[in-house]
C-alpha cells in the first residue's frame, strides 16, 4: 500500500512539474492559435538565468524568482519581435485570415529555439551546470509512508499562484478581457479598437514569464540545468495542452497532472522505458474520442 | 574566446612552422580525428579534443624526426556525419590514421568505410562488443562490458550481496552492461531480483527507484554516465532508499561528485585510471590537463583519449619513415605493454585492450582506490 501511496506522490509532482510548464504554453497559444516553439527555450533562459543570479549573488529564492521572470518577460517580448510581428507586418484582411501568414511563425518561432539553445550551448557547454548543492529544492519532507521534497511544496504553490492570478486578470481585468477577445476572434477584435499588437505583446510577456519561472524551479528542483532542458517538458506541455482541448488553461493543467499521474502510474506495471508511450496513448485516445480535447467543448477560448 | 585562442594558435603555428622551413624541412604526418564538438554530447568531444592536444603538443616537442598534425573533424555523435567524415579522411591521401569517434554507434557506421578503404581506426570510447569484430582496421582503448561485468559481479558477490538488482540506460551499451553482469551472478550463484532500464537523460528515476526498493535488494548494480547517475544518487537519498550502489567505469567522473554532493557518498565503481594515483605520467597528463582546461581532475574518458593518440603516435613513429596506412595498422596491432594513464595496453589478437581494472569508491568527496 505505502509503495502505492509513494508511486501516487511521485506522480503527482510530475503533473505539476509538467503544469507549471503547459500554463504559459497554452496562454501563447490561446491567443495566437498557433504553437510556440520557442516555449521550451524560455524556460531554458529563466533557469541559467536564475543560475547565474545565484552563483553570482546567492539571493534568496524569492529574489531569484523576481529577477528570472523579468528575464522571462524580456525574453517573451524578445521573442515575439523577432519571430512574430514581422509576419503581422501586412493587416489587409487577407493577411488577417490568411493561415499562411500566422503558421509561418511555426518555422520562424522553431528557428529562434534552436537559435538560442546553440547560443547557449557555445558559451556554457552542453554538459550539466554545476549548482551549488545548498540551493537545491530537494529536502525531503516525510508524510507518513510517503517521502515528498521541498520543491514540491514550493511548486504546488507556485503553479497554484500562477493558476490563479491568471484566472483572475483573464476575467476580471480590461488587459485580460482584450486578451479574451484577440483570442476569439483577433480581427474583430480589431475592429472593436482594441490594441491587438500590444494585447498580444503582453500575453507574450505574461507567457514567458510563467514559462521562465517554471524553468528555474525545475531546474532547482533536479538539480539539472543543460541546454536541452526545455525540449522534453515541451513535449509533455504541448500533450497536455491537446488533450485539454488547445486553449482551455484549466483543463491544460489537469492534463498535465493526468500525465504525471498515469507516467509513475505505468511504471508500476511496465518498465519506465514504456511510461512515456503510455503518456502517448492517452494522447491518440483523446484524439480519437474527443477530437476537441477533454475540455474543450465550451466556445470560450483562454 | 576559445576559437580566438585557436586563431592565434593556429597563427603561432604558421609562424613556428614558417620558422622551422628556414632550418630544415621537417615533413608532417596526418592523422584525423572524428569527434562531436557540437550537439548534446559536445562535452565529451571538446573533452577528447583538449587530451589530444596534450598529447600532440608533447610528442611534437620531444625532437622526433617528423611532425603530425591532427585534423579534428565534428561529427556530432550522429552517425551520417560520421560517415561523410570518414569519407573526406580516407579521400585524403595524407591521412595515415583515425581517432574516434565517440559512440558505438557512429564508430561502427564510420568503421564500414574504413574497412573498405583500409584506413586503421582506433577509438578511446567505443565499447560495443560488435566493434572491433568488423575488420582487422578497428581497434579500441577501453575496456569491454565482457571484461567489466564479470569483474563486477565477482565484486559484489564477494562483499556478500546475493540478491541484486540491475538498471541501466536503454541502449546497446546499456544492454551489455546487464547481460554481462546478470550472467555473472547467476553462474555464481547469485540471483538477480530486478532488471530494468530506463531512457537516457530520464528527469525523474524516483518511481524506478520506489520499485527497486520494494524488492528489497542487497545491492543495485548500475549501468549509467555520470549525469544521470548524479540524478540517480540525489533521487535515492530524497527518498531515504539506503542500498549501496555499484556501477561501471562509464560513471566514472569528477563532474558526477560536483553534481550530486554528499549523495554520491559511497558509490562503488570499477575505473582504470584514478588521478590520484602517483605515477609520474599519471600526474603529469593531470597537471597538464588543468593547465590547459582550467577545470578539476581529468575522468576517464580524456584518459582513454589521451593514451589514444599517444598509441597512434607510437604506431606511426614505429612506421615511420615512409608510414603508410598498412604499415601504420600493423603498428598498431604489435602494441605491447604501452605504458599509458589508463595502465598497460596491449591489443590481443582480436583488437580488444586488455585493462588491469581498479576498484575505487566515492569517500570524502574523492574516488579513492579501495581493495575489496
Amino acid at each position: 500500500m505505502d509503495y502505492y501511496l509513494q508511486q501516487l506522490a511521485i506522480g503527482l509532482s510530475l503533473g505539476m512539474v509538467y503544469a507549471l510548464m503547459a500554463i504559459g504554453f497554452t496562454l501563447i497559444f490561446g491567443v495566437l492559435n498557433v504553437v510556440n516553439f520557442a516555449h521550451g527555450e524560455v524556460y531554458t533562459i529563466g533557469a541559467f538565468a536564475g543560475l547565474v543570479v545565484i552563483t553570482a549573488f546567492a539571493p534568496p529564492l524569492f529574489v531569484v524568482l523576481l529577477i528570472v521572470v523579468a528575464v522571462g518577460a524580456l525574453a517573451g517580448v524578445g521573442l515575439e519581435r523577432i519571430a512574430f510581428k514581422p509576419f503581422r507586418r501586412f493587416s489587409d484582411e487577407a493577411s488577417l485570415k490568411s493561415r499562411a501568414m500566422r503558421e509561418a511563425t511555426l518555422m520562424s518561432s522553431l528557428a529562434v529555439s534552436i537559435i538560442v539553445r546553440e547560443a547557449i550551448e557555445i558559451g556554457f557547454g552542453s554538459q550539466f551546470q554545476t549548482v551549488p548543492l545548498d540551493r537545491l529544492l530537494n529536502k525531503p519532507i516525510s508524510l507518513g509512508p510517503v517521502t515528498i521534497v521541498s520543491g514540491d511544496v514550493i511548486i504546488f504553490v507556485v503553479a497554484a499562484l500562477m493558476l490563479g492570478g491568471l484566472q483572475y486578470v483573464l476575467k476580471r481585468t480590461n488587459v485580460g478581457l482584450s486578451i479574451r477577445a484577440v483570442s476569439s476572434n483577433p480581427l474583430g477584435a480589431k475592429y472593436v479598437g482594441i490594441n491587438t499588437d500590444r494585447t498580444i505583446i503582453w500575453t507574450f510577456a505574461v507567457g514567458s514569464m510563467m514559462g521562465a519561472a517554471a524553468g528555474i524551479l525545475v531546474g532547482l528542483y533536479y538539480g539539472a540545468i543543460f541546454p536541452s532542458m526545455g525540449f522534453i517538458p515541451g513535449i509533455k506541455a504541448f500533450v497536455a495542452m491537446v488533450m485539454g482541448g488547445l486553449s482551455s488553461i484549466p483543463g491544460a493543467v489537469i492534463c498535465a497532472l493526468i500525465l504525471g499521474f498515469s507516467e509513475s502510474i505505468a511504471t508500476i506495471f511496465v518498465p519506465s522505458v514504456w511510461a512515456d508511450m503510455v503518456a502517448y496513448g492517452f494522447l491518440i485516445v483523446t484524439l480519437i474520442f474527443f477530437p476537441r480535447g477533454i475540455f474543450g467543448g465550451a466556445r470560450d477560448r483562454v | 574566446m576559445d576559437r580566438r585562442n585557436l586563431l592565434i594558435g593556429a597563427g603561432l603555428a604558421a609562424l613556428v612552422a614558417s620558422g622551422g622551413m628556414a632550418f630544415a624541412q621537417q615533413p608532417v604526418v596526418k592523422l584525423g580525428y572524428q569527434l562531436p564538438l557540437t550537439g548534446n554530447t559536445a562535452q565529451y568531444g571538446q573533452d577528447f579534443k583538449n587530451a589530444a592536444e596534450i598529447a600532440l603538443a608533447k610528442f611534437n616537442s620531444s625532437g622526433k624526426p617528423f611532425k603530425v598534425e591532427i585534423i579534428f573533424e565534428d561529427s556530432r555523435s550522429d552517425a551520417k556525419e560520421g560517415i561523410a567524415i570518414a569519407r573526406k579522411f580516407v579521400d585524403n591521401k595524407e591521412i595515415v590514421g583515425v581517432l574516434g569517434d565517440f559512440t558505438s554507434g557512429v564508430s561502427m557506421a564510420s568503421a564500414q568505410v574504413y574497412k573498405s578503404a583500409g584506413m586503421p581506426q582506433l577509438s578511446q570510447t567505443a565499447s560495443h562488443p560488435d566493434y572491433a569484430k568488423i575488420s582487422e582496421w578497428q581497434f579500441r582503448n577501453i575496456t569491454t562490458q565482457a571484461q567489466e561485468g564479470p569483474y563486477n559481479a565477482n565484486w559484489m558477490l564477494e562483499r556478500g550481496f546475493k540478491k541484486i538488482a540491475v538498471i541501466a540506460e536503454q541502449t546497446d551499451w546499456g544492454q551489455t552492461v546487464v547481460s554481462n553482469f546478470a550472467d555473472e551472478v547467476k553462474a555464481k550463484g547469485g540471483e538477480i531480483v530486478f532488471s530494468e532500464f530506463f531512457n537516457r537523460g530520464l528527469a525523474d528515476f524516483r518511481p524506478i527507484i520506489t520499485k527497486i526498493a520494494r524488492e528489497k535488494p542487497d545491492a543495485i548494480y548500475t549501468g549509467f554516465f555520470y549525469e544521470d547517475g548524479a540524478q540517480f544518487l540525489k533521487q535515492m537519498k530524497q527518498l531515504g532508499v539506503d542500498i549501496p550502489v555499484y556501477s561501471t567505469s562509464a560513471a566514472y567522473n569528477q563532474k558526477l561528485i560536483e553534481l550530486a554532493g554528499a549523495d554520491a557518498e559511497g558509490m562503488h565503481l570499477t575505473a582504470t585510471f584514478l588521478p590520484s594515483n602517483p605515477a609520474p605520467h599519471v600526474q603529469e597528463f593531470v597537471a597538464a590537463w588543468k593547465e590547459k582546461t582550467g577545470q578539476a581532475e581529468p575522468g576517464q574518458f580524456p584518459a582513454q583519449a589521451y593514451d589514444a593518440v599517444n598509441i597512434m603516435l607510437a604506431a606511426v613513429e614505429k612506421a615511420w619513415p615512409e608510414p603508410t596506412r598498412q604499415k601504420v595498422r600493423d603498428a598498431l596491432a604489435a602494441t605491447k605493454d604501452f605504458p599509458g594513464v589508463t595502465g598497460d595496453t596491449t591489443f590481443d589478437a582480436n583488437r580488444e585492450p586488455a585493462k588491469k581494472l581498479t576498484k575505487a569508491v566515492v569517500k570524502n568527496g574523492q574516488f579513492v582506490a579501495v581493495t575489496d
